[in-house]
């Protein structure tokens, strides 16, 4: 089937099986590899993207069900002219990343959070994080990250 | 420039790895995408134990897209198995085919392999392929079981290995001792679970008979040796490249069949690169599995609660094949050898013993065997403390290995250099307020309130194995060393080619920050690759915490070589005698003036771009390889404690208050270290609390999705508080190694505060509500 992804802003025509899921039309279709696969069934959060301004997991949903949709991945993350969103500004400094593979569906979950609430504290932060996995950090880092770029100490 | 050179060392630098990461640019084996390139999908057994009496591969071949189907007995595989030896005196030597023939072993074992154009087109095939099976009777427990179908015909007994420890006279201790206590525990089995599975592209050159095998593995050049001979090719043809790799904590550091199937299959289809990408369910079912022992123990103490004698016996589940080229000694070994932990004993007895069932195979995962043998002995003291009615704390410290003791030999001949326990249990015992926690744990018991417990856990991790502190199986190969190699370039900058792997660890930003002060450049003039054996000479890779200090004591020896290298050069060149020069920020100075007198970079140039200026007697080029051995290992000292508080009606479990010191020696990135201290003590209350690869009586695996193994989120790890002590290792930069230590503790902790706060002891982990709640219900 043609379907229509906007993906960060750019619209892409793709021919997919009707079965092919999101993730693998992002990856293998569109080369867009940011979104990661951790679980292929909805568990971990590692494919994590943002669909119409809602977060999805990119694994349980299949391409043609994003079929007009505007998708936000990790690759769109940083500016045009390659500044780090406060996120990953946050992330880096304090090491809320070790291997990278829950990365991006935690900068993924991690936005939308800041986007509909700018201020969570950490219980907060914790409970909306709690639907993905990292099996690196401890996830020490990745709430102290989320709370810096919240309160605005994330800018560079 | 001021000329300064502020060290690298010591500082939370940025880590090199973040900007790709961080943007979605990482470059993970499952990102590859190559021409030509098609996919594999595994054939599993859905038996536990079986004849493998037929397979019929002509409705797979008939899928539109499949182009090849391979089974055990295609040529290009049949003559092929992984045998993991060991010269261990009794142990029985086992093949792993590549793809199962005759007999099935465990359920989720590879029995067949699917090639097509894409992934979900080999899936299809895969599904049909029809395999017939004569079922077999299968073994899932190591210690109870009646045999009536062995897993191996060469052990009837199921036996692979088994090894007695002794010191001093057990017997005659035990007699003597004031109290004597017996515990009987099994641990839960286990994974890593990495949150990028395995994965592999697999592409031969028939012209030239060249591999390349990009894959996720932590042991690279392991992995090229290995391959080398089970595929029948010079060494120099093999490349394995092992790019970011998303996490592998243990499970990563075996070759599979998985991946010698890619391999050969990608021999038998030259010019066609191979790619298969685990997804969870396989990785679940047949990646290697970890922890299922059982320890039946007995202790002595003497009235002053001196720990006089232990006796044990183990067993450890080692599942359906010896794990290669580990040997299926590395969990039973490891847990003989440092059972004893960080207390001093003379008198210890200690039978292990490796056996075989019809479940995934056991391997290498995070602190190997110790989260089990840290557990079983905490629990020794534990239930000393009780019947001698003294305080579990205070009898840890009566038996703790002192710094006026080492090098401390412990019973099982293996030599303790830290002693540093007491001083991070004293840390410990500070940061964590145990006082406060004691008041308020007695305001509980007066007012009422959820009973509350302190647990606490002490541990030594044995980092950066040396030649001759290897603990393990008595393998063809013997760890120890590293190599790296330091290249100035000719603009003046510094590549690094280190043997070191990572896998999350962060080690190109440790590497650059070691070589830029041994060499005297700044750290963002150092570039460093990793994880390619076309590149970098030699590395064991990621295992035994033992990257910073062999990697880092490889590569401080050649960033220090190549410094004196440049600094004899820049003496030539200026005129000026060597050793009143020095090396800082990429600027030659004479010792104690502000002006440099040369540029590192125009050194560079004339080594490389300007043999009219070369001096008499210099080579041409800038660059170092240096081996590091440190011969004994590094061990390192470590403390968990924690309050922990249980509701008996429902069994829920809080924690309130979690907090870790470690000895890591000097830290070379203060931030890196305590991350690997964080990310392994979650990965401890995982196996402590959620984790359990649960088989049932027929082998069947009933954890086999992400919905039924339970991996902590967010929401259960608590806040970590974590210090340290330094006492500083022997080794060119002084480290000792982090990234295990925190899983030891956990099991012990969690056990612990529950004796401590309802009086009950849990013998069979994990501690989950329900086992709480069935413990303290009447
Ligand atoms: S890969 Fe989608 S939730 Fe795990
Ligand atoms: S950083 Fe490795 S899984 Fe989160």
């Amino acid at each position: 089937m043609k379907i229509v992804l906007t993906v960060n802003g750019e619209r892409h025509r793709v021919e997919v099986e009707p079965r092919r899921t999101l993730a693998d039309a992002l990856r293998e279709d569109l080369g867009l590899t940011g979104t990661h696969l951790g679980c292929e069934h909805g568990v971990c959060g590692a494919c994590t993207v943002i669909v119409d301004g809602l977060p999805a997991r990119a694994c349980l949903m299949f391409a043609v069900q994003a079929d007009g949709a505007a998708v936000e991945t990790v690759e769109g993350l940083a500016a045009e002219d390659g500044t780090l969103h406060p996120l990953q500004e946050a992330f880096s400094r304090c090491h809320g990343l070790q291997c990278g593979a829950c990365t991006p569906g935690m900068l993924m979950t991690a936005a939308h959070l800041l986007d509909t609430e700018p201020a969570p504290d950490r219980a907060r932060i914790r409970a909306e994080m709690a639907g993905n996995i990292c099996r690196c950090t401890g996830y020490v880092g990745i709430v102290d990250a989320v709370e810096e770029a919240a309160a605005g100490r994330g800018d560079p | 420039m001021t000329g300064d050179h502020r060290p690298a060392s010591g500082t939370p630098v940025r880590r090199k790895e973040d900007a790709r990461l961080l943007t979605g640019r990482g470059r993970y084996v499952s990102d590859l995408a190559l021409p030509r390139m098609r996919h594999v999908a595994f054939v599993r057994s859905p038996l536990a134990h079986g004849r493998i009496t037929g397979i019929d591969t002509d409705g797979a071949l008939a899928v539109d897209g499949v182009t090849a189907v391979f089974t055990g007995e295609h040529p290009a595989l049949a003559s092929v198995a992984l045998r993991a030896l060991s010269a261990l005196p009794g142990y029985v030597e086992t093949d792993q085919p590549p793809l199962a023939r005759d007999k099935v072993r465990f359920a989720g074992e590879a029995v067949a392999a699917v090639v097509a154009d894409d992934r979900y087109l080999a899936e299809d095939g895969a599904e049909a392929v029809v395999v017939d099976y004569e079922p077999l009777t299968p073994t899932v427990c190591a210690w109870d079981a009646g045999i009536t179908d062995p897993v191996h015909d060469e052990a009837p007994d199921n036996l692979l290995l088994s090894r007695t420890f002794t010191a001093g006279d057990v017997d005659d201790a035990l007699a003597g001792a004031h109290v004597v206590v017996d515990r009987d525990l099994t641990t839960n089995r286990h994974g890593g679970n990495p949150i990028e599975c395995r994965a592999g592209v697999a592409r031969y050159e028939a012209a030239d008979r060249r591999l390349t095998f990009w894959s996720g593995t932590q042991v690279p050049h392991l992995v090229r040796t290995q391959l080398a001979e089970l595929l029948d090719l010079p060494e120099g043809n093999i490349r394995v490249i092992a790019p970011d790799v998303g996490g592998g904590f243990g499970v990563k550091a075996v070759l599979y069949p998985e991946d010698v199937a890619l391999c050969l299959m990608a021999m038998a289809t030259p010019g066609i690169p191979l790619k298969w990408v685990e997804d969870r369910v396989e990785h679940l079912l047949a990646a290697t599995h970890a922890r299922d022992h059982r320890y039946v123990l007995r202790a002595g103490f003497a009235a002053d609660g001196e720990l006089l004698a232990v006796r044990a016996d183990v067993w450890c589940n080692v599942g359906a094949y010896s794990v290669y080229p580990w040997t299926a000694g590395i969990e039973p070994l490891m847990a003989g050898g440092l059972l004893t932990g960080p207390y001093k004993l003379a008198h210890y007895a200690c039978t292990v013993r490796g056996v075989t069932t019809n479940t995934s195979p056991s391997g290498p995962y995070r602190g190997v065997a110790r989260p089990a043998t840290v557990f079983a002995m905490e629990a020794l003291l534990d239930s000393g403390a009780r019947a001698l009615d003294m305080d579990p704390i205070a009898l840890r410290r009566r038996n703790l290995i002192l710094p006026a003791d080492v090098p401390y030999r412990m019973p099982s001949r293996l030599v303790d250099d830290s002693g540093a326990y007491e001083a991070c249990l004293d840390r410990a015992v500070a940061m964590f307020d145990l006082a406060g926690w004691r008041a308020e744990q007695g305001r509980r018991r007066k007012v009422g309130g959820r009973p509350l417990g302190i647990g606490v856990g002490i541990y030594n991790e044995l980092t950066g194995l040396g030649r001759a502190a290897s603990a393990g199986p008595r393998m063809p190969f013997r760890t120890g060393h590293d190599a790296c190699t330091v290249r100035i370039n000719p603009d003046g900058a510094v590549t690094v080619f280190s043997g070191v792997t990572s896998q999350g660890q962060g080690l190109e930003t440790t590497m650059a920050q070691v070589v830029a002060d041994a060499l005297g450049v700044d750290y963002d003039a150092v570039d460093v690759r990793i994880g390619d054996t076309d590149s970098s000479l030699w590395g064991f890779g990621a295992f035994s915490s033992r990257q910073a200090v062999i990697g880092g004591g490889a590569a401080h020896l050649a960033g220090a070589d190549v410094r004196a290298k440049a600094l004899a050069l820049a003496g030539a060149l200026c005129e000026v005698d060597v050793s009143d020069l020095d090396l800082r920020a990429g600027q030659v100075h004479v010792r104690g003036q502000e002006k440099p007198v040369i540029a590192l970079a125009e050194v560079a140039e004339v080594a490389y771009l300007r043999s009219d200026r070369l001096p008499e007697g210099f080579e041409p080029g800038l660059e170092s390889t240096k081996f590091y051995d440190p011969i004994r290992g590094a061990f390192a000292a470590g403390v968990q404690i924690a309050a922990l508080e249980f509701d008996p009606a429902t069994g829920e479990i809080g924690i309130l208050d979690w907090v870790c010191v470690e000895d890591a020696g000097r830290i070379v990135h203060p931030v890196i270290v305590a991350g690997q201290v964080a990310g392994s003590i979650a990965q401890g209350i995982g196996g402590a609390m959620y984790e359990h690869l649960v088989y049932d009586e027929d082998g069947n695996l009933s954890t086999g999705t992400l919905l039924d193994y339970l991996m902590p989120t967010a929401g259960e790890i608590p806040e970590l508080r974590i210090g340290h002590v330094c006492t500083e290792g022997a080794n060119p930069t002084h480290v000792r190694g982090v990234g295990e230590g925190g899983t030891l503790a956990p099991n012990a902790v969690v056990a612990g505060a529950l004796l401590d706060a309802l009086g009950v002891e849990v013998d069979d982990l994990p501690v989950t509500p329900a086992r709480v709640w069935e413990l303290v219900s009447p």
